[in-house]
């Protein structure tokens, strides 16, 4: 139930078409109830010998036109209350992916994949229910039950209802009992499945090593003991529905018997015609559906609310980083950085401490240091990826927590190590940042990046479409795409971190040699693992174990002979090899 | 045989399935027809007893000896109701039985053809759309068994029984009620035609949220630093609107044709009967019984008929699902002749001038020649990228060379079987799995030699021989302790330990460690070399590393460059040459690369 208070809002926001449904249940539930009445009269009417011809067709077309209004009204109710609750799904599922869009990249490292995906589905799903099915069966069901009775007493016979009635609290009994075993058996039915579908992508995820260690038979015979585990709690399931129509059908059974032997003792007492007998057990056949609505109601209630918890612990997680910087103009693009000190959530040593820098604008700054230097980090702080309470971080001489976010990352254009390419055409790709650009300008931010000649060669060039669908790209091309990207935008700050990695060096010259000429006069920020592409900086820092090392000019770097200058030696060298040999 | 398989539909697969087990199946058959007729007995005992006693007021009780019939009429439908409800119950269950047993023995053989299909396929495809085949899509095909097969007899068994009881009373006016099921099989006819485009593309729908919403939790960090969340938000708006369009439709044809529309027949058939009935009585008496019978009939005769229209949609996921299942089991398996009498004994390793590409476009290993005599140790060395991986999955058999042979022991990789290639060649990789499950278990991946579960002694040595015995020996229940699925109660190094005893544990005559050092402290590593020492000689070693202080005892290193051995000799004669070797041996002394 308490899902139902929990989903107000929707129904408030669709009170109508749950009015016009419930308004429609309830005539269909009146109408329903006559063509018993003139079966009964009809009935009577022959028994009696008093029929007419006229009076036959006249119950004939009322009972034609009862018939083509309940048609209709069926109709209506679904269209509208199936409409309802379909447009729920997709506005919790719009809701659900809408709050994920809000989440800082800690979120989704503490959440897996499969877990939100299972959330915006299955789950969705579940609450649909609860407000399709499930408000059908309540309403309906409760509508149908009240209706019958009344009239079972008013137009027949209140001693018969009585009679007739008796066997149904013990059905009522019968069905809360079975209710609580469909429970227990259906979350243990529904565990059986979760642990299927771990078992199945723990194997699949494994399957080099099943592979190598010639795991198949052994793997085979493992994941029979799991599917037998899922068919004995399914049959368990299925056990316990068994027993649901056995007892519906004893109860309403003996109320027959009742209804027919005690009406027959009444009509022989002059209290009952035969036409009002036959009424009645039609409409004692009425009671079944209210009876199983209640039970089927209960479930998908208590279904709905698991659910419900579920998504709402999803839609309740705030945002690590607050979206509540007011500032929206920025002059100019000068950065100031002072990080005393940082360290990831839940680790204990810090990533990054006593690092100081200053980027004029217009000039080009580069990062340098090996793997687990803290170089990336110190670019997520920069864009607020990241946050840390010890740092102040200045841009354009206020705090960045004090832009607005959309502000804040406008003034950036990064370009990372690992791209990701979403599974659309690569003109689509490039085109991320800028969805109007024009073929034109695509093509030439290509070219800027050194793209374009790999895409001419694809099978549909700027419409080709990548992942899976698609082509698979090399990690350069991907590289270079996003690259393209960030040209595009032509951002007033660029970010390469460690963007060139997987293209080669002299790819490489060419795509520095053509960002310096297009990008005259505005920031770069390159971070590199490769020394080769911070020759022409302005500065350069060396980072080592989360803090800045060594800091100059290409050429000033040189003259210490130390890290800086051993590692570009180094790296002269391997650039030898690899095009000697 | 197997062509005839294929060729039939899937929904004849599928009852195939079902076929397994025929006395069940028979049994509950049988248990159906019987339900059925008890159920149908009941309106006529009732019309019985209306129209010779209710109706002429035929009440002389005390007259009959051995008990008034009317009595035993009651008796005779009370029993009729509890054969029904037990034989109900009964036939349900075993119904239950044989759909779980389908199931499950689909589940098996999809999951037993996954795992026998070559890696090249789980390159191109993505985990997840597997594992939702071999599950999601055989649990939709449960319902078929359950919820469409079963009610699909019971409800035809019903209605069959519903037109015998009616012919018995009058045939004429079961004519009028069987004029139903010819309107009700071509409205199903049409359901059928029009639902299946509507319900093919609401699935298809779905699946694109789905990939969707993957695809933006995967690059969820690029879509906000671009500022495209607008965007983003309003594209997975307008498909979740789609699908919503998609559905409704889907549900006003439901509407139209389903429930309703029988429900509105059955009106018309009441009619026809109520006018039918007074129609005659108009000339000459009917019995009133009949009537009566006839409502409750038609009422039970209905309502089959709009369960099956209920199971339609039921009917159609099934089968899409189906479809997906035998895709993914009518995978061809090139299965290579192997010879079950080829041994690997001593542990010789050639390479005979193989190429090989992952794609067919990119050449990853170019014509690589080498010997490894049986119980040398030898290195391979390079950088990312240079093809060292991919030999060893090449040795591994996971991927066939375009070009060239392998030979173990002077006969090609081909001719020995599965078991005997992965007992004789053992691997530790880099990150190595954990189960859920023992130490021992863990060891063994409860493995049999001999059919017997492996000996202590044999486990022990193993650890012995990877020097884990003494970590698992301070474990608080030894080999017993349980580790989970990370392994978070090992570290890296200890982890990797147990992957070297794990392929130690079957006395491999090749040994091959893939990168098994890159991510353990020196600590360990050291352990892992004392490891090899011990084992040199005994059984051939090949070792893969990026460490170089792992290598430096092997007897020949080869240094791999773009798919080609570039250098090859002993440490000291490769440091003493210009080259990759030394510069890569500098580079990590100095500290400079990344280890």
């Amino acid at each position: 139930m308490i899902i139902l208070h929990k989903l107000g809002w929707f129904f408030r926001l669709y009170w109508k078409r749950y009015a016009i449904a419930f308004a429609a249940l309830l005539m269909i539930s009146c109408l329903t109830m006559v063509p018993p009445w003139i079966t009964g009269q009809v009935v009577d009417a022959i028994a009696n010998d008093t029929l007419t011809y006229e009076r036959l067709l006249n119950e004939i077309m009322l009972l034609l036109g009862i018939g083509i209004v309940v048609y209709g009204l069926r109709v209506l109710w679904r269209r509208q209350l199936y409409g309802a609750s379909f447009q729920l799904a997709a506005l919790m599922r719009g809701k659900i992916y809408d709050h994920l869009t809000l989440m800082a990249p800690g979120f989704f490292q503490r959440h897996h994949t499969g877990d939100l995906m299972a959330r915006a589905t299955n789950d969705v799903t579940a609450i649909e229910m609860s407000a399709g099915e499930a408000i059908l069966a309540l309403f309906d069901g409760v509508l149908t039950g009240m209706i019958v009775l009344i009239l079972m007493v008013v137009l027949v016979s209140w001693k018969l209802t009585l009679l007739a009635l008796l066997p149904w609290p013990l059905m009522g009994y019968f069905m809360w009992r079975f209710g609580h075993q469909m429970h227990d058996t259906f979350s243990e039915a529904q565990r059986q499945f979760s642990l299927l579908n771990d078992k199945t992508q723990e194997n699949i995820s494994g399957i080099r090593l099943i592979k190598a260690f010639g795991q198949q038979p052994q793997m085979v015979h493992a994941y029979r003991a799991v599917t037998d585990d899922v068919s004995a709690a399914n049959l368990a399931v299925a056990k316990v529905e068994a027993k649901y129509d056995p007892v519906i059908f004893l109860t309403v059974g003996t109320s027959f018997l009742l209804a027919v032997g005690g009406g027959a003792f009444w009509i022989h007492q002059g209290e009952l015609t035969i036409g009002e007998l036959t009424t009645f057990t039609m409409y004692l056949t009425f009671l079944i559906w209210p009876m199983f609505a209640y039970g089927w109601t209960l479930n998908l209630l208590e279904r709905g609310s698991a659910a419900h918890k579920r998504i709402d612990e999803l839609l309740q997680s705030r945002a690590e980083i607050r979206d509540d910087g007011t500032r929206e103009r920025v002059e100019s693009t000068h950065i100031d950085a002072h990080i005393k000190r940082f360290c990831y959530p839940g680790s204990e040593l810090d990533t990054l401490h006593n690092i100081d820098f200053q980027v004029t604008p217009g000039s080009t700054f580069g990062i340098v240091g090996h793997t687990g230097s803290g170089k990336s980090t110190l670019i997520q702080l920069l864009l607020r990826i990241q946050q840390s309470d010890a740092s102040e971080i200045l841009l354009d001489h206020h705090e960045i927590s004090d832009y607005r976010l959309e502000t804040l990352r406008a003034q950036f254009g990064l370009v990372a190590q690992d791209p990701f390419l979403f599974s659309v055409t690569i003109a689509e790709n490039i085109a991320l940042g800028c969805p109007q650009a024009s073929l034109d300008e695509i093509r030439r931010a290509a070219q800027l990046a050194c793209i374009d000649d790999d895409i001419q060669n694809f099978p549909e060039q700027y419409d080709t479409l990548v992942g899976e669908r698609g082509i698979t790209l090399s990690g350069g091309q991907k590289q270079r795409i996003a690259i393209a990207r960030a040209l595009l935008i032509d951002p007033p700050i660029l970010i390469f971190d460690d963007a060139l990695s997987a293209v080669d060096v002299k790819t490489e010259q060419r795509i520095l040699a053509q960002l310096k000429q297009q990008r005259r006069g505005r920031t770069n920020i390159i971070v590199c693992h490769r020394l080769s592409a911070v020759i022409d900086a302005d500065e350069i820092v060396v980072l080592r174990h989360g803090t800045i090392e060594a800091r100059g000019r290409h050429a000033q770097l040189l003259k210490h002979g130390d890290w800086y200058a051993q590692m570009f030696q180094y790296q002269q060298i391997e650039a030898a090899v690899a095009h000697g040999e | 045989m197997v062509n005839n398989e294929k060729s039939r539909t899937p929904f004849r697969r599928l009852i195939g399935y079902a076929l397994h087990d025929r006395r069940l199946l028979y049994q509950a058959l049988v248990l159906l027809v019987i339900a059925t007729a008890a159920d149908v007995a009941g309106p006529l005992l009732i019309k019985h007893f209306l129209d010779d006693y209710v109706v002429p007021g035929n009440w002389q009780m005390e007259a009959i000896p051995g008990g008034h019939p009317v009595i035993w009429l009651g008796v005779a439908y009370l029993f009729f109701m509890l054969v029904a409800a037990g034989t109900n119950y009964l036939q349900a269950i075993r119904l239950n039985v044989i759909a779980q047993a389908s199931v499950q023995k689909i589940r098996e053989q999809v999951f037993a053809k996954v795992i026998r299909l070559p890696l090249s396929h789980f390159d191109h495809t993505p985990t997840g759309s597997m594992v939702s085949r071999i599950t999601n899509d055989t649990e939709s095909i449960k319902e078929l068994y359950v919820n469409v097969v079963g009610s699909f007899i019971q409800n035809m068994m019903r209605i069959l029984g519903v037109i015998i009881a009616m012919a018995i009373l009058d045939w004429q006016l079961m004519i009028i009620c069987l004029l139903f099921v010819p309107v009700v099989a071509i409205v199903m006819w049409l359901y059928q035609r029009l639902s299946a485009p509507l319900f093919h593309k609401a699935r298809a729908l779905l699946s694109d949220i789905n990939a969707r919403l993957h695809e933006s939790i995967q690059g969820m960090k690029v879509v906000q630093l671009s500022g495209q969340q607008h965007r983003f938000r309003h594209n997975f708006t307008r498909l979740t609107e789609d699908h919503y369009r998609a559905r409704r439709r889907n549900a006003h044809l439901d509407a139209w044709l389903l429930r309703p529309f029988v429900d509105l027949l059955q009106k018309l058939v009441l009619a026809g009967l109520l006018f039918t009935f007074g129609y005659q009585s108009l000339d000459h008496p009917v019995e009133i019984g009949v009537i009566y019978a006839f409502v409750a009939y038609l009422g039970r005769f209905a309502e089959p008929l709009i369960e099956i229209t209920q199971r339609l949609n039921l009917y159609q996921q099934a089968i899409v699902a189906g479809e997906r299942v035998f895709e993914l089991l009518d995978t061809e398996i090139v299965t290579e002749r192997c010879d079950d009498n080829a041994h690997i004994t001593q542990g010789k390793i050639e390479f005979d001038h193989i190429h090989f590409s992952y794609d067919g476009k990119q050449q990853v290993i170019n014509d690589i020649s080498l010997t490894i005599p049986a119980g040398k140790f030898h290195a391979i060395v390079g950088h990312t990228g240079s093809g060292k991986s991919t030999l060893t999955q090449l040795l591994l058999r996971f991927y066939t060379p375009q070009q060239g042979t392998i030979l173990i022991d002077d006969q090609p990789l081909n001719a020995f079987s599965e078991t005997e290639l992965r007992r004789a060649v053992g691997i530790v990789q880099q990150d190595p799995f954990i189960f859920n499950s023992s130490v021992r278990d863990n060891i063994t991946l409860g493995q049999m030699i001999n059919d017997k579960p492996i000996d202590d002694a044999i486990i022990i040595k193993a650890a012995q021989q990877a020097g884990l015995h003494a970590h698992v020996e301070r474990l608080p229940q030894g080999y017993e302790t349980m580790l989970d699925e990370r392994g978070s109660n090992l570290s890296t190094g200890q982890r990797q330990l147990l992957a070297l005893a794990r392929a130690l544990v079957h006395r491999p005559q090749i040994l091959i460690l893939d990168e098994a050092t890159a991510n353990i402290d020196s600590h360990t590593e050291a352990k892992i070399q004392q490891a090899l020492q011990k084992l040199h000689g005994k059984i051939t070693l090949l070792v893969i590393a990026h460490r170089l202080s792992t290598i430096e005892k092997a007897d020949e290193i080869m240094v791999l460059h773009q798919g080609e051995i570039i250098q090859r000799g002993s440490h000291t004669a490769l440091l003493n040459k210009a080259g990759i070797y030394q510069h890569l041996y500098r580079m990590q002394a100095m500290g400079m690369e990344d280890e």
